[in-house]
């Protein structure tokens, strides 16, 4: 039964792989390759590291594909241009797609793990521990520095999308939502007693006592 | 008879079955009576009757409502990718009811008591956003594909601080487990203890991530007619209607798991069945999404990014250091086996 | 657990949190008070790092030992020497942020992980953190399309070269069964008996880490990614990230391959030959001084290899010796083509250093020496670089390197020394704007102790042969 859905999980994953590559419109690539990611979270399943499977979902299907199915649905992609630059390079790529592909059957093939190479592994997880404990307890305590330099990874890269794209918008309109809460009926209404049958040249003009004025972002900082 | 169902494949395919029908048939005639309550609440709400023609007291509204777009004609739009255009609804739908896989009625009564259930309910919330934005792109309109736009940003956003919210939960339960978590409040409920904001973080976001008003702005009936799904109809329609009462049903069940105790009774009056507490519980969140429905204003878009990332990001985020701490500090954390 | 022994890196971490912090939440732009508290940590993890006793930490997978040591503080005195560079010429240019001095500190953070890795794991991890800090400051003056362009093309094939790696290093998880570099010795017992496999793995490894340090045939990046990118970046770019790739590369295949030495060894020697021979001819042709600082050190790197290739511990300490003097010359360079601004904008071109001897005598003067040290001229510290490789070269009998080297030196002075004439003996163009204190600070430090090696290199040598017998030891 459980090799049945294997030989299910993993057809589907590599026809879904296959598809990833070869649809011609983005969009399909893209839901082929979430159909990919969630048939791999199924072999997970089934090697029984039910954490990984689901972290992977939360992760790459339920955040990554998102936000890449989001810019894929909005580029405009020419493909012809794509097409023609492809047909162009595609010799060179082939050719190494070769080598690498050759390099990795000559790995395949040539697989024997050393047998000085059993003394030195990480012990197995013992069964009385969930592999989600089994994860946090080497990930917390061995592997901490690593799992804190791939915290700064990250923020690298957030600062990194920042300052290449972060521009202060001079003189945008902001909400201030403090100020909003703040405001009361008397400082903003003011309710007038207007006598009737007398035109604007009798009673002059109505103002506001004092008009609010929008927040506006502060001016850009000059770089000097 | 046992044996059958226990030890042969068959048998507990079958089992599994009565069982994922045992769950879904109630949940699906309560997904109808909510549509039933939330128009009488808003009628309440708003000095009118609701619904009151079809059957006593217009109790047989949500199946006139069904029989009515079970019959109508299912159009698809000239342009719409297809294939995509009907999947997109029975994603929504699919989704909604598997999430219902792992949730505990009873102590230990889940179809799939698994280890990691929160994990599970995270990644099923997570997939919700794809039947909105694929049915947003396969429509081939503006007004969809504006609605789907909306909701990825919208989902993403919110799904960040209720995963640190399930973190602090989960931090002092010290198991993913959805039934270990309904135990670990045998004698406090979360909700009641310092876990409180979290709480009523959880509340909101759950309204972002189920696209309720306030946060209702992939439909956004007044801005963009009604966002992803303004060209479905019929049958299709009716599963994205069927898939957002359920996810929002799902959502109070997962609430009331969370913070709620679950299926445990209050005050001791354990001679009530759990699953009645629990039914008990959700209704009471369920009501909260209508009167929330009915009392605010929808947010403007910028506000509800705002919201999420200035607000609520630091805020859970705080607030799972400060639990951590806290339970570190009084020895509290749980240890595992 | 022995946490202490990471703990410059540590200390260097949170300060650039704090930094961070303080730059987002003062209100106006303060990159400068952000670069001199940046500096200040660089100095305090300079002294956490002499202070630190060898250990290894973290369940094997850091190693703090004297050439680690050795490493961080080249590492950390590149970082320090680009940062000040850029501490004028940000503000002259408009790209003054805050951002600039914290990507380069996270950036020295990821390179001092690389010289400290113990395991393929660190340094992969080590190494995306620099890379990617880099990325970003290569495209720091967004709004110039050239260096957009130069921060997209690195990111492009820096990312595949990081994939390399990473193929490499699974390869070889899945042969050994461990990612220790120590134990990758012990778990491959039998080096006559090789699966293809290995082979593979280590030349993957090689290719990742050769792209990172520019030697050919993964050079192709280097002399657009050093026009474009803004100078104090391509100076950062020229130092530290050159020495953490290699001593990363030189602990890999010394102490993680060093069994299966017949394996790489060809690979390197050609790596190095091609480099030194690209590097010296490609550059005659350029007219862009930054583009010739490029294929230069595409050459340096070839010459380096060699110490490498030679595999001793005379080799080790010979390649030490070079990318210390390499780092200094490199970044005093760059302080002089920092200095070529004329009304507030970089020229680059070398015939805009036309007639430099008459304007600015300094200037010119400090300039020639750091291309009489490139060129390998005694007495300059360039030349003991290159005297330390060479030797180690010969004891061990590699002499087809140590001739190539020696040749294509020959043919580097000809471009080197094709500065010097310009700046001496051509046209005057018209004189650059006033030097910045900064630029002069790097620009005459770095002078003084290229000029002044040679009088006392043993304090510097005896570091650089401590340290290469502490990681072949």
């Amino acid at each position: 039964m459980i090799t049945l859905f294997f030989y299910l999980f993993s057809a589907v994953l590599l026809g879904a792989s296959a598809m990833v590559v070869t649809s011609r419109n983005p969009v399909h690539a893209v839901l082929f390759l979430i159909l990919a990611f969630l048939n791999a979270a199924a072999l997970f399943l089934i090697a029984g590291a039910e954490f990984l499977a689901l972290t992977l979902v939360v992760v790459y299907v339920g955040a990554v594909a998102v936000l890449f199915l989001f810019v894929v649905m909005m580029l405009d992609v020419d493909f012809v241009q794509l097409r023609e630059g492809f047909q162009r390079y595609a010799p060179v790529g082939a050719a190494v797609g070769l080598v690498l592909f050759g390099e990795l059957a000559a790995v395949l093939f040539g697989w024997e793990a050393w047998s000085g190479s059993f003394a030195v592994r990480g012990s197995a997880t013992p069964s009385s521990v969930s592999n989600t404990v089994a994860l946090g307890q080497v990930l917390y305590t061995h592997y901490v520095y690593l799992f804190q330099l791939s915290g700064l990874i990250l923020l690298v890269a957030m600062i990194g999308a920042i300052v290449l794209t972060h521009r202060e918008r001079r003189g945008a309109l902001r909400q201030d939502i403090g100020r909003q809460q703040a405001r009361r009926v008397d400082e903003t209404l003011e309710i007038l007693q207007v006598p009737s049958r007398a035109g604007a040249g009798q009673i002059g003009l109505f103002r506001p006592k004092h008009l609010p004025s929008p927040v506006r972002d502060r001016e850009p900082v000059e770089r000097a | 008879m046992r044996d059958f169902f226990l030890h042969t494949e068959v048998g507990s395919g079958l089992l599994t079955l009565f069982e994922t029908l045992g769950i879904l048939v109630p949940v699906l005639i309560l997904m109808a009576y909510s549509t039933y309550f939330e128009r009488k609440a808003l009628g309440a709400f708003q000095l009118r009757l609701g619904p009151n023609r079809v059957g006593w007291f217009g109790l047989a509204q949500p199946f006139a409502d069904a029989v009515k777009v079970f019959t109508k004609e299912t159009i698809i739009p000239a342009g719409a990718n297809r294939f995509l255009f009907l999947l997109a609804p029975s994603i929504t739908f699919i989704l909604a009811c598997m999430a219902w896989a792992v949730i505990p009625v009873q102590n230990g009564w889940a179809v799939a008591n698994i280890n990691v259930g929160i994990l599970y309910l995270f990644a099923i919330s997570s997939l919700g956003v794809y039947g909105i934005i694929i049915a947003g792109w396969a429509s081939n309109s503006k007004y969809a594909f504006l609605g789907a736009m909306r909701s990825a940003a919208q989902m993403v956003s919110y799904e960040v601080s209720i995963g640190f919210v399930l973190v602090s939960v989960l931090l002092c339960v010290g198991s993913l487990n959805l039934n270990d978590i309904v135990l670990a409040q045998s004698r406090h409920w979360f909700a009641f203890t310092p876990l409180f904001p979290m709480f009523i973080v959880f509340l909101i976001s759950m309204l972002a991530e189920t696209n309720r008003a306030p946060f209702d702005l992939p439909e956004g009936e007044s801005e963009i007619v009604a966002g992803f799904f303004v060209e479905y109809s019929a049958m299709a329609f009716a599963l994205f209607y069927l898939g957002e009462y359920t996810n929002m049903i799902m959502m109070s069940a997962f609430a009331s798991i969370l913070f709620l105790g679950g299926w445990q009774a209050p005050f001791g009056l354990t001679f009530i069945p759990g699953v009645f507490w629990l039914l008990a519980k959700i209704s009471l969140i369920m009501f909260f999404f209508f009167w929330v429905r009915a009392t605010f204003p929808r947010y403007r878009y910028d506000q509800l990014m705002r919201l999420g990332w200035k607000v609520f990001l630091p805020l859970s985020l705080l607030w799972l250091v400060l639990t951590a701490g806290f339970l570190e500090f009084f020895h509290m954390l749980p240890r595992s086996s | 657990m022995n946490w202490q022994a990471a703990a410059p890196e540590i200390f260097l971490a949170c300060s650039g949190l704090v930094i961070l912090l303080l730059g987002v939440s003062l209100r106006q732009d303060r990159s400068k008070l952000c670069t001199w508290l940046t500096l200040g940590a660089f100095g305090v993890a300079g002294w956490l790092v002499v202070g630190t006793s060898p250990a290894t930490a973290y369940e094997g997978l850091y190693v703090a030992d004297g050439f680690a040591g050795f490493a961080k503080l080249l590492i950390l005195a590149g970082g320090a020497l680009s940062m000040i560079l850029a501490l004028d010429y940000n503000a002259q240019q408009r790209i003054a942020r805050f951002e600039f001095p914290v990507l380069v500190l996270f950036s020295t953070v990821g390179m001092m992980t690389m010289a400290s890795a113990a395991n393929l794991m660190t340094l992969y991890i080590g190494l995306e953190l620099q890379s990617l800090a880099i990325y970003v400051l290569a495209a720091f003056a967004r709004d110039d399309i050239r260096s957009s362009e130069a921060g997209l093309k690195y990111f492009v094939l820096s990312a595949l070269a990081s994939g390399l790696l990473l193929y490499g290093i699974s390869l070889a998880y899945g042969f050994a069964g461990t990612m220790q570099i120590g134990q990758l010795a012990t778990a491959m017992t039998d080096p006559a008996n090789l699966p293809a496999g290995v082979a593979v793995a280590v030349a993957f490894v090689i290719a990742g880490l050769a792209f990172k340090l520019s030697a050919v045939p993964f050079h192709m990046w280097t002399p657009d990614v050093y026009q474009g990118a803004p100078t104090p970046v391509t100076a950062f770019m020229s130092t530290a990230p050159k020495v953490a790739p290699f001593v990363v590369l030189l602990r890999v295949m010394l102490v993680g391959f060093g069994h299966v030495g017949a394996q790489w060894q060809p690979i390197i020697e050609i790596v190095s030959i091609a480099s030194m021979i690209l590097g010296s001819l490609a550059a005659i042709a350029q007219s862009n001084i930054k583009r010739l600082m490029a294929y230069s050190s595409i050459g340096h790197m070839g010459y380096a290899l060699i110490g490498l290739a030679v595999g001793t511990e005379a080799g080790v300490r010979g390649v030490l010796i070079y990318l210390l003097t390499y780092i200094v010359m490199s970044a005093g360079t760059f302080a002089c083509i920092i200095a070529m601004q004329r009304r507030g904008q970089q020229v680059d071109r070398i015939a805009d250093l036309g007639g430099l001897a008459r304007n600015d005598l300094p200037l010119a003067a400090v300039m020639a020496i750091f291309m009489f040290s490139m060129a390998g001229l005694p007495p300059m510290a360039g030349f003991f670089g290159k005297v330390y490789v060479f030797l180690a070269a010969v004891q061990a009998g590699f002499w087809t390197l140590a001739i190539i080297g020696v040749l294509t030196s020959v043919v580097g002075c000809f471009y080197y020394l094709r500065v010097i004439k310009v700046m001496f003996f051509d046209g005057a163009e018209a004189a650059f704007d006033r030097r910045t204190a900064s630029v002069s600070a790097v620009a005459f430090a770095a002078g003084a102790f290229t000029l002044f090696f040679f009088a006392m290199p043993a304090p510097f040598v005896g570091a650089a042969a401590r340290a290469a017998r502490v990681l072949l030891g």
